[in-house]
């Protein structure tokens, strides 16, 4: 018997045209970690929403087809009714908990649940385990990191032990690390709890490789569940190492680095050094901080910090969260005033930073708009570089859109648009693939490229180093405050223990299409 | 056989409420409660700057100890900016409008209002005595809401909600959640107003700012309320719904609330006998509505934490300022109270002064037993 059944399940939200699902079929077995991949605004957030009624019951729509819960149809239960069987996490983690403690946060849904006192307690003490969250027991959610929060929405969901668990992309908002956590701790409950789960994510790199079966959402159609790996094998938002061995025909293609390794080592390749492309020019400094200091609320954010950033340059900017990375991007901008130090921007140079939350910026009704609006505030009038700035990152046919329609990373990319067309020679862009798919993601890389090769410059505030592999020509690593590594980024890279796939598959290449270059050329 | 398991179980439960109280490292949130009314308390009762002052330093001290980390650690210096504003306002306004009392300052041009709108003179004559009382009468609004910004940084707001009986639980949750949203709000703005002087490479650009500032806002919060409730819809909120008792109470309670207007109505009309009569009526069947929805309540609280008797005599201690001042106010003391005319220093007594002393003791005494 399965747990959850969709069967011909027909979906669409009010006032939208389209069916966000159509006829989805999906059978999602005792036990398993089902992982539901597709690009944003697939439908994937509308089939986990399905599982428990919140479609339609909290968003309204017409619906159509039957979806069991254990037996349980949502037709005639709601999300509530559900609450003991199916937990759910969304994708923020700032707006989950309803008590500001930890374990009174867990504690909620059993009172909600009518349990008693004794049950409560033994019940919130073996979550508190199970996620490892026990130290944050008496803390104020909105205290913690978001890797934390997040962990601690598990709890909140795992609480009534559910015997399935839908999480709707739970590490996009959150950095390497506290991703890891979350993904470790939901393996521990796969495995040790027998709990079901159903994951929708973007990191595949760290999820594919634990998950039973994998369904593929595309334009609200449901795919048919199958092994990860064969599901990848054509996904443009496959892990780097399976694109890797997509291009050296290894059969059966890697999910993990582990496994490519033994791949590389089994077939060894003959394969030239990689040439650099896109040996670099050393322009003048554009934007130069010298001795920069910043101090914010008593804390030091930045201590004596150098940096140069040339024309043509892409810099990545690394480190952990509270590094001071958006601190300095701030000070470039002239967001913060240094308390020591100076920002000297080049004569007729201007700089534009692009914040971390594009819901903070957009307000018009019209991507298009959107962009206008910043020449307009400017006082500028070429309406050309609107078309420029909306083809360079691939946003020419959402033009007529309303920017809240759109994606996590759609919006993103609007959102830097916005701030691009303004003509800003440095753009500073703050986690700008944080929550994005892999087509964003390609749009973002070519706009990079193509304003630095325009004499542009651009600053990456970044955790993604498979990003910085493929763009940057400079990286700098940030830690508590101080410049640990400064140089060119093959060679900041290549010093990691936290280096690109690729490069550690197959040193000294640093992207898949370095080692297509050479194959190439062979 | 299960009777005797569960009594020893019960006592562990009870064990480990006190130690969860002593891991919080605060006092209980009815402690606070008492110690703001107390001082608020002693704001009326002794308005004059200095005993003011006394009390926003005793708020401050508070403060710095106890302040629990949060959205909420920075409510105390918010809620005295606003005070202070709200203060300035009030200043302004009075200066305006009210003369003839002497010692003038300068002369601003003047226009009279006409008779439908009061028919007083705005503008004018500004003079010192009319200023420093209104500056004296806003200092006491200062120190009003600093008392309230220390309560809110050192109270836990979930704990607050818990105290109140168990009818209220699910109302009291709404408004904790809803308060949730002002430092949720707060932040929001920051980043809009950012986000809007990045957009034009820091140069800020007034025209059409609010409009501009405002749709992200509403739409951030929108975003947030909506996560918020599929969250609370998906772990259980509401689910046990209204058993018959439930339904019974709200009607008993309406029919209370009926009543009490009636005695209103009543008391309006004169007829004081009815009004009285309606008045208890209505009282008793308010509280009797509560006692039947609270032990109706199906919902058991998950380690529920109690006043303790180290929080009572705590709380008890912060009620004797207020009496204290009380007393010191009955016998007499002219420096309680401060006019700005004749003008003079305000005057700093020790009995009064001493009569704050109770209002420090939170602060200073650790709440768990010294290990």
């Amino acid at each position: 018997m399965s747990a959850i059944s969709l069967r011909d399940v027909s979906f669409a939200y009010p006032d939208a045209p389209g069916a966000a699902l159509s006829d989805a079929q999906l059978e999602v077995f005792p036990s398993e970690l089902l992982l539901v991949i597709g690009a944003s605004g697939s439908g994937k957030s509308t089939l986990l929403r399905t599982v428990n009624g919140l479609v339609p019951h909290a968003s309204g729509g017409r619906f159509g087809g039957e979806v069991t819960v254990f037996g349980r149809s949502t037709r005639t239960h709601h999300p509530r009714d559900l609450a003991d069987v199916v937990g759910f996490v969304a994708q923020d983690p700032e707006s989950q908990s309803v008590v500001d403690n930890v374990e009174r946060d867990i504690a909620f849904v059993l009172e909600n649940l009518g349990f008693g006192q004794e049950a409560m307690r033994r019940r919130v003490e073996e979550v508190l385990d199970a996620l490892g969250i026990a130290h944050l027991r008496n803390r104020d959610p909105s205290t913690l990191s978001g890797g934390e929060r997040q962990r601690c929405a598990i709890a909140g969901a795992l609480a009534a032990a559910p015997t399935a668990l839908v999480l709707d992309e739970p590490t996009s908002q959150l950095d390497p690390q506290g991703a890891d956590d979350v993904l470790h701790a939901l393996a521990r409950l796969n495995t040790d709890l027998g709990t079901t789960v159903v994951l929708a994510e973007h990191r595949l790199e760290r999820a594919a490789p634990l998950a039973d079966r994998a369904v593929l959402v595309a334009d609200g159609r449901v795919g048919a569940p199958a092994d990860p790996a064969v599901l990848l094998s054509a996904y443009p938002g496959a892990p780097v190492v399976t694109q890797l061995g997509r291009a050296l025909g290894w059969d059966p293609l890697p999910l993990t680095v582990r496994d490519a390794r033994r791949h590389a080592l089994a077939e060894p390749l003959d394969l030239a050094a990689p040439q650099r492309e896109d040996a670099l020019v050393p322009g003048d400094p554009v934007v130069r901080a010298t001795g920069l200091g910043v101090t914010l609320g008593g804390h030091r954010a930045l201590r004596d910090v150098d940096l140069a950033v040339r024309e043509g340059d892409v810099v990545a900017l690394f480190g952990r969260n509270g590094s001071g990375k958006t601190t300095l991007l701030r000070a470039l901008a002239g967001l913060v005033t240094p308390t020591r130090g100076q920002v000297t921007v080049a004569d007729g140079a201007s700089v534009a930073y692009v914040p971390q939350n594009p819901g903070a910026m957009l307000f018009s009704a019209t991507v298009r708009r959107e962009l206008e609006e910043t020449l307009r505030l400017l006082g500028h009038r070429d309406a050309a570089v609107v078309d420029h700035w909306l083809r360079a990152l691939h946003l020419d046919a959402l033009a007529d859109r309303h920017p809240r329609s759109l994606s996590g990373g759609e919006r993103q990319r609007v959102a830097i648009a916005a701030v691009a067309v303004g003509g800003a020679q440095v753009l500073l862009l703050d986690e700008p693939t944080r929550g994005m798919d892999a087509p964003s993601r390609a749009a973002l890389e070519d706009a990079v490229h193509a304003h630095a090769k325009a004499g542009g410059s651009v600053v990456l505030a970044t955790h993604d180093v498979e990003l910085a592999a493929r763009c940057a020509t400079h990286a700098v690593v940030l830690g508590d405050g101080d410049i640990v590594a400064d140089g060119d980024a093959r060679t900041v890279l290549a010093g990691s223990l936290f280096a690109p796939q690729v490069l550690r598959v197959m040193p000294p290449f640093l992207t898949v299409r370095e080692v297509e270059t050479e194959l190439a050329r062979r | 056989m299960s009777v005797t398991r569960q009594a020893p179980a019960a006592l562990v439960a009870a064990d480990d409420a006190t130690s969860a109280a002593v891991a919080t490292g605060s006092w209980h949130a009815g402690v606070w409660l008492l110690w703001a009314l107390a001082a608020a308390a002693c704001v009326q009762l002794a308005p004059s700057p200095v005993y003011v002052a006394l009390v926003i330093g005793i708020a401050s001290m508070v403060v710095s100890i106890h302040a629990r980390p949060g959205p909420y650690a920075r409510a105390f210096p918010m809620l005295l900016a606003v005070g202070v504003l709200f203060a300035v306002v009030r200043m302004v306004l009075t200066v305006a409008t009210t003369h003839g009392l002497g010692d003038v300052l300068f002369s601003t041009p003047h226009f009279g209002l006409p008779r439908l709108l009061g028919g007083f003179t705005v503008g004018g004559t500004v003079e010192l005595p009319v200023m420093l009382q209104s500056l004296n009468e806003g200092f006491a609004i200062v120190g009003v809401m600093g008392v309230f910004g220390a309560f809110n940084s050192v109270v836990s707001h979930s704990e607050l909600v818990e105290s109140t009986p168990r009818a209220f639980f699910e109302i009291g949750l709404v408004v904790v959640v809803g308060l949730a949203f002002v430092p949720a709000t707060l932040s929001a703005i920051h980043q809009v107003r950012e986000a809007d002087r990045a957009r034009t490479g820091g140069r800020p650009i007034r025209k059409g700012r609010l409009l501009r500032q405002i749709v992200p806002v509403l739409e951030l919060g929108l975003e947030r309320a909506v996560t918020l409730a599929e969250s609370m819809d998906s772990r259980g909120f509401a689910r046990l719904g209204a058993s018959t008792r439930d339904r019974v109470a709200g009607w008993w309670g309406a029919a209370s609330l009926l009543m009490l207007a009636g005695a209103f109505v009543a008391l309006v009309g004169q007829a004081q006998t009815v009004a009285t009569l309606l008045g208890l009526a209505g009282a008793a069947g308010l509280c009797a509505a509560i006692v039947l929805a609270s032990s109706g309540s199906r919902r058991i609280r998950y380690r529920p934490r109690h006043m303790r008797r180290r929080d009572w005599a705590i709380g008890l201690v912060t009620v004797l300022a207020p009496l204290a001042m009380a007393t010191v106010s009955v016998v007499g003391d002219s420096s309680l109270v401060w006019y700005a005319s004749p003008l003079a220093w305000p005057a700093l007594h020790l009995l009064p002064a001493l009569a704050l002393v109770p209002l420090v003791v939170p602060a200073l005494v650790p709440p768990m037993e010294a290990a």
